[in-house]
C-alpha cells in the first residue's frame, strides 16, 4: 500500500474522530451525572448553526467556534430545564430535542440564506501544525497537523479524568449519577450538578458542530450532524463513561468512517455503502463484546427526586 | 445552664393519607443524649427527618440555636449543625467508604483538592477513637449491613455536628460495638453536643439517655428525665394505657430481660434440608464458607449468632436454593420462606401495592392459580390476611408498598414469608427496625409455626443475642465461615460472645 495512502488514512481518522470525541466526552460527563441527553444530536446541529452565523458575523473563526459552542450549550438547557426541572422522561424530552433542533436550524438557515441551497462560504479553522510532533512519522500529521478543536479534545481527555476521580467536585458528580438519595443526604445539590453537567455536555456538542462547520465542511448544510449525536453516545458506552477511552474510542469511530477513503483508494470493487455502515457495525459488535462487562451509571435516565 | 439547641414545636406532615407527624414536639439541649421512643409508625423517623432537613413539615416550627429555621435540604440542615444518620442507608454503593465519607465535604471552597487524602487520616483516627472499623478502600457494595451502618455513623462523625442525630444505629451492630458506640455519644455530649438517638430497644435507649421523649400516632406524649421513668411507664406511653396490658409479654424479652428456651421445637420431625461439607466463595474469590455441615428438622429453631459478614449471607443464600456451591452437597426444599437483611432489595417491590408485592411471593404457591393466570382475588384475600393479623399500617391492600413506614414494610415480608415457609424459613434479622410489641409478636409466630404438626424448619440468622438466645432450640455460632455448635453450658450472652470473637481472624 502506498505510504501516502494510509497517511491520509489515518488524518482523516483523527478528522472524523474529533467532532465525536467532543461531544461524547461532553456527554460522558452529563451522563456520569446520572442524565442521559439524547438530545445531543440537536446541540451538535444548533453549534453548526451556531458557529457559521457567528463566524459569518465576525469574520473569525475562533469567534464562530464560541459561538457554536454557545449556541450547543443553550440547545441543551432547553433538555436540562424540561429533564431536570421538570422531571419529564429523558429519552422523550432529547428525542423531541434532537428533532426540533434539526427543523429549528433548516428553517432559520433558509429564512437567513434561502431555500436555493447556495453553498455557504464560511471563514474555516485552519490546521495548525505542531512543529516537532507533526514530523513523526505516520502519526505525526494525523495527530498533530489539525484543527484546534482537535488540540482541544487531546487536552480535554485527560483534564475531565482528573476531574471525575481525583476531585471532590467528580467524586460529587459521580455519586449523583449513581445514588442521587444517598448524594443528596450528604448535602450534594442533586438537581444543580445535574443541570451544569448537562449544560457543559451542551457546549462541547457545540463545539463539535462548530468543527463541522468551520473545520471540516467550511460550510453549513442543513442535517449536516448526520446522526453524530447518537454516534457519540455509543462511543460513551464503549469509552464506559471514561474520558481517555473515550477519546480512543471515537479515534476508533473516526477511523471506521475514514475507512471508506482506504479502501476506494485501494481500488477495492466493493459498494461505497457497505463502508458507510461500518461504523454502525463497530458500534453493536463493542457494545456486545467489550462492553458487556461494563456498567452504566446506576441513576441513568430516573427523574429526581423520585417523588414530589 | 445548658443551651436548647434544637427545639421542635407543633409539627405536623401528612404522607398522602397516612399522618405521620400530628403535632409533635422536641427540644434538644446541649449536653444531652436525648432517647426517642414509639411504635412503628409513631411517627419518629419523620420528627428526625425535619431535624435532618429531609422532611418539611406542613405546620409548626423549628428553631436552631435559638433562631428559627427552614431547612430545605440536608445541605441546609449540616450548614445548621444538625447530621442525621439515616435508618434506611444514604450510602453511594458503587463508591468506595473513603470516597463516602469524602462525599459532600465542603466541597465548594476546595474542590480541587484531593478529598481522599485529606478524609484519610481524620477517619483513621476517629476509627481509633470510637472502636467503629471499616475497611476504607473497599466498595460500600461488597459490604454487609453492619459495616455499612457502621460508614454511616462515622460519616456523620467525621463533620462533628453539634447537633447529632442517630435513627436506630444499633440494629445491626455487635453487643461489644454498640457499648463503644454509647460510650462515644456520651462524650460527645459532655463536649456540649446534643445527641439525638431513636433504638428499638427501650433498655438501650435508657442505658444512654439522659432524656427521653415517647411520641403515639404522631404525637409528643412524654418527655421525661431518665431518672423519672421505668420501662413500663415508657411502654405505657408508646402503646396506650388501653393496649399496655397486652404487649407486657412481649417487654420481657425486647427489653432483654428474658432468656430461655422457646416452647416450640419439642416435636423436632423429618430433615427438610441439609448441607454437607459445603464451601462457598465471596465475589472476592475469598472463601465465605468453610466446610460447612448442618441438618434443620421440622419443628426446631436453628439460631446462629454471629459478627455481620462471617459467612450469614453465604448460608442464606444456599438455604434459599439462590448459591449453588463450588464443593460440598446442599438439598434444599421446595417451600422456602426468606427473610432478607434488606427489606428494599430483597423483600418488597416498592412501586408494587401490597397485593402484587404478596404475589410476588405466592405465584408458584398451588393455591395462586392454574399455569400462567394467577387467581387474584385469592392473592388479595392472603395480602389482608397479612395486613389484619400483622397489624400492617396502610390505607388498603391497594397501596404502593414503599409509601410504608419501615417498620410495616418488614411486617408485610415477615407475615408474607411465615406464609410461605412450609417447609423452611430462613430469616436474617427478622426483627430489625420492628417495635417492642411488633417483635414479641413475630417471635411468637415463630414459635407457633414451629410447634404444629408438620411446621416448617427455622433457621434465625441474628445480630441480636437475646433473639437468638430467647427463640433457638438449637443454637450455634457462624464465625470465619464455620459454623460451631454452642455446648449447653455456654448458652448465655457472654458464652456466645467468647465464640463470636474467637472466630473473628479465619485461618483460610
Amino acid at each position: 500500500m502506498p505510504e501516502t495512502d494510509l497517511v491520509l488514512f489515518l488524518e482523516a481518522a483523527v478528522r472524523l474522530g474529533v467532532p465525536l470525541a467532543l461531544a461524547a466526552m461532553g456527554e460522558a460527563i452529563t451522563e456520569r451525572s446520572g442524565i442521559i441527553n439524547i438530545g445531543l444530536e440537536g446541540s451538535i446541529i444548533g453549534g453548526a448553526l451556531g458557529g457559521a452565523l457567528g463566524a459569518l458575523a465576525t469574520g473569525n473563526a475562533a469567534a464562530g467556534v464560541l459561538a457554536g459552542a454557545g449556541a450547543g450549550l443553550l440547545v441543551a438547557m432547553v433538555f436540562a430545564l424540561f429533564s431536570i426541572g421538570l422531571r419529564t422522561d429523558q429519552i422523550i424530552t432529547g428525542t423531541a430535542v434532537t428533532l426540533g433542533g434539526l427543523g429549528l436550524t433548516g428553517a432559520v438557515y433558509q429564512a437567513r440564506f434561502g431555500a436555493t441551497g447556495t453553498a455557504l462560504t464560511l471563514p474555516t479553522l485552519a490546521p495548525m501544525s505542531v512543529p516537532g510532533l507533526s514530523q513523526i512519522p505516520w502519526i505525526g500529521s494525523a495527530l498533530f497537523d489539525q484543527a484546534p478543536t482537535a488540540y482541544l479534545s487531546y487536552a480535554l481527555a485527560p483534564l475531565l479524568w482528573y476531574y471525575l476521580f481525583r476531585t471532590a467536585w467528580g467524586l460529587e458528580l459521580r455519586a449523583v449519577g449513581e445514588a442521587p438519595d444517598a448524594a443528596q443526604a450528604a448535602g450534594v445539590r442533586v438537581r444543580w450538578v445535574r443541570f451544569w453537567a448537562t449544560l457543559f455536555g451542551g457546549a462541547l456538542a457545540g463545539l463539535a458542530g462548530a468543527h463541522l462547520a468551520l473545520a471540516h465542511a467550511g460550510t453549513f448544510a442543513e442535517n449536516m450532524s448526520a446522526g453524530r449525536g447518537f454516534i457519540a453516545i455509543a462511543v460513551v458506552v464503549l469509552g464506559r463513561w471514561n474520558p481517555l477511552w473515550v477519546l480512543v474510542a471515537a479515534l476508533l469511530f473516526g477511523a471506521a468512517s475514514a475507512l471508506q477513503f482506504l479502501l476506494q483508494a485501494l481500488g477495492l470493487d466493493l459498494p461505497y455503502q457497505l463502508f458507510l455502515a461500518l461504523p454502525y457495525l463497530l458500534t453493536l459488535a463493542a457494545l456486545a463484546g467489550w462492553v458487556g462487562r461494563s456498567r452504566a451509571p446506576a441513576a441513568l435516565a430516573l427523574p429526581w427526586p423520585k417523588e414530589r | 445552664m445548658t443551651p436548647v439547641l434544637a427545639s421542635l414545636r407543633g409539627l405536623v406532615r401528612r404522607f398522602g393519607s397516612v399522618t405521620a407527624l400530628a403535632g409533635a414536639n422536641l427540644e434538644v439541649f446541649g449536653g444531652e443524649v436525648h432517647g426517642v421512643l414509639g411504635e412503628n409508625g409513631a411517627g419518629k423517623s419523620t420528627l428526625l427527618g425535619v431535624l435532618g432537613g429531609v422532611v418539611r413539615p406542613e405546620e409548626g416550627e423549628l428553631e436552631i440555636s435559638g433562631q428559627p429555621v427552614e431547612l430545605r435540604g440536608p445541605r441546609d440542615a449540616w450548614r445548621h449543625g444538625v447530621g442525621l444518620v439515616h435508618q434506611h442507608f444514604t450510602l453511594v454503593p458503587s463508591l468506595t467508604v473513603l470516597e463516602n465519607l469524602s462525599l459532600g465535604r465542603d466541597a465548594g471552597a476546595s474542590g480541587f483538592a484531593l478529598p481522599q487524602t485529606r478524609v484519610r487520616p481524620a477517619a483513621e483516627r476517629m476509627m481509633a477513637r470510637t472502636g467503629l472499623s471499616v475497611p476504607l478502600d473497599e466498595l460500600v457494595e461488597d459490604l454487609g449491613v453492619g459495616d455499612r451502618q457502621r460508614v454511616e455513623i462515622l460519616k456523620a462523625l467525621l463533620r462533628e455536628p453539634p447537633i447529632l442525630v442517630l435513627d436506630e444505629p444499633t440494629a445491626v451492630l455487635t453487643p461489644a460495638e454498640v457499648d463503644s458506640l454509647f460510650d462515644l455519644l456520651r462524650e460527645l455530649a459532655r463536649q456540649g453536643r446534643a445527641v439525638v438517638l431513636v433504638a428499638h430497644k427501650i433498655e438501650e435507649v435508657l442505658a444512654v439517655a439522659d432524656r427521653v421523649t415517647v411520641l403515639r400516632r404522631g404525637r409528643t406524649v412524654l418527655t421525661s428525665e431518665r431518672g423519672g421513668v421505668d420501662p413500663h411507664r415508657l411502654v405505657r406511653a408508646m402503646v396506650g394505657e388501653d393496649a399496655a396490658t397486652q404487649t407486657a409479654v412481649g417487654l420481657g424479652a425486647a427489653t432483654g430481660g428474658v432468656v430461655g428456651e422457646a416452647s416450640g421445637g419439642l416435636l423436632a420431625g423429618e430433615v427438610v434440608a441439609t448441607l454437607d461439607g459445603v464451601r462457598a466463595n465471596r465475589a472476592s474469590g475469598a472463601a465465605a464458607l468453610v466446610d460447612v455441615s448442618l441438618q434443620i428438622r421440622r419443628g426446631e429453631v436453628v439460631g446462629v449468632a454471629g459478627v455481620e459478614g462471617n459467612g450469614q449471607r453465604e448460608l442464606a443464600l444456599l438455604l434459599t436454593g439462590r448459591l449453588s456451591p463450588p464443593a460440598g452437597v446442599a438439598t434444599v426444599p421446595d417451600g422456602v420462606g426468606f427473610i432478607p437483611q434488606d427489606r428494599t432489595v430483597e423483600g418488597i417491590v416498592g412501586e408494587f401495592d401490597l397485593v402484587e408485592n404478596m404475589a410476588l411471593a405466592l405465584h408458584d404457591d398451588p393455591d395462586a392459580g392454574r399455569g400462567m393466570w394467577l387467581d387474584w382475588p385469592w392473592i388479595r384475600q392472603e395480602a389482608e390476611a397479612v395486613r389484619s393479623r400483622f397489624g400492617v399500617v396502610a390505607p388498603d391492600v391497594g397501596a404502593r408498598a414503599e409509601g410504608l413506614s419501615g417498620g410495616n414494610q418488614q411486617r408485610l415480608v415477615v407475615g408474607r414469608e411465615l406464609r410461605r415457609a412450609r417447609d423452611l424459613l430462613v430469616a436474617e434479622n427478622p426483627t430489625r427496625g420492628l417495635d417492642v410489641a411488633a417483635t414479641a409478636f413475630v417471635h411468637a409466630e415463630i414459635g407457633r409455626i414451629t410447634s404444629v404438626e408438620g411446621g416448617p424448619g427455622v433457621v434465625l440468622l441474628s445480630t441480636d443475642l437475646d433473639e437468638v438466645l430467647a427463640l433457638s432450640t438449637r443454637l450455634l455460632v457462624m464465625t470465619g465461615g464455620r459454623l460451631l455448635e454452642v455446648p449447653e453450658g455456654s448458652r448465655t450472652r457472654e458464652g456466645i460472645g467468647r465464640l463470636m470473637l474467637g472466630g473473628l481472624q479465619p485461618d483460610v
